[in-house]
């Protein structure tokens, strides 16, 4: 059984706790501190160090972590579809590039020298149709 | 994308793919190596299942069937494969083997997709293009949408469907 007297002794000392907490201005605190100062004394390596990343990744829930990534927005915003198309090409794509882009040279190819019989300068191919434009965002 | 002579730049992707095409009107070539691709593989596919239907009538009767290009019955079901080769695949996807392998679909006028009367439609029309020497093709060189007769009276259009510019990073990425 604690004594009564101790138990005084917490409740007051909580209690000034609170009363210094409640006193100080955090904002005006953290306005004086210099992180760019505090952060030149931390050994990131030490820290590293003393940081065991299994015990971490053991209690991270990295299934609900992957489910609140939008990817569609991650791949609007980064480069990733670039990196996805530049890894994901076999042998077969390889060729079926070469033969459309070779294809395609060649519409470019009759379309500027239909233009230029029609003495219109060929400003690359029309479209796409109205419902395939991009729309303006809200 | 013409490249002048002693231009020692090795050949790849033309300059207009530099963007993406995909939803742009597609051009003649395309549409037509596509078409010519549809031609060869419809005719493949009938071819073998005559030469099937002759080997089975062979085994099960002891008879030799023999086809004339000229028999009406064989021009009745070609023109019937035919029209189902493309009605169907246009209906379904938009695209026939051909235009798969080149990348271009058929939509409707408006972008969106076309719809099984759209593609019955254009099927049946498709033959009138050739009339006149082909005029009905004339469309596609000198139309701003790049229309053929039958994509007018269908009301559809075709579009080029591939990523151009994903073809263009594989392509840098490796070179």
């Amino acid at each position: 059984m604690i004594p009564r007297s101790e138990t005084w002794a917490q409740a007051a000392a909580e209690r000034a706790i609170e009363l210094v907490v409640s006193a100080l201005d955090v904002n005006a605190l953290l306005d004086d501190v210099d992180l760019n100062a505090l952060l030149d004394q931390v050994d990131i390596n030490r820290l590293l160090d003393r940081i065991d990343l299994n015990r971490l990744l053991k209690r991270m829930d990295l299934n609900d972590v992957v489910e609140h990534i939008d990817i569609e927005a991650l791949v609007d915003q980064t480069d990733l579809g670039a990196i996805i198309a530049a890894s994901s090409s076999g042998a077969a794509s390889d060729v079926l590039d070469a033969v459309r882009s070779q294809t395609v040279g060649l519409d470019e190819f009759i379309a500027r020298w239909i233009g230029r019989l029609r003495r219109r300068p060929y400003t690359g191919p029309p479209g796409p149709p109205d419902r395939l434009r991009p729309r303006a965002g809200p | 994308m013409t490249a002048r002579a002693g231009d020692a730049r090795p050949s790849g992707p033309p300059a207009v793919i530099r963007e993406s095409l995909q939803g742009k009107y597609s051009g003649f070539a395309s549409r037509f190596t596509a078409f010519a691709v549809d031609v060869g593989a419809s005719l493949g596919v009938y071819m073998l299942a005559l030469a099937a239907i002759s080997f089975a009538a062979r085994v099960l009767t002891g008879k030799d069937i023999t086809w004339n290009k000229g028999d009406i019955w064989v021009i009745i079901t070609f023109s019937v494969w035919e029209f189902i080769y493309f009605a169907y695949s246009w209906a379904a996807s938009g695209r026939t083997a051909g235009m798969a392998l080149f990348g271009v679909r058929v939509v409707r006028d408006d972008g969106t997709d076309a719809s099984a009367r759209r593609a019955i439609v254009r099927t049946l029309a498709f033959p009138l293009s050739f009339l006149f020497l082909g005029l009905g093709f004339a469309g596609i060189l000198l139309g701003g949408r790049r229309r053929a007769l039958h994509d007018v009276i269908a009301g559809t259009a075709v579009i080029y469907s591939w990523d151009a510019r994903a073809a263009r990073l594989r392509f840098l990425s490796k070179s």
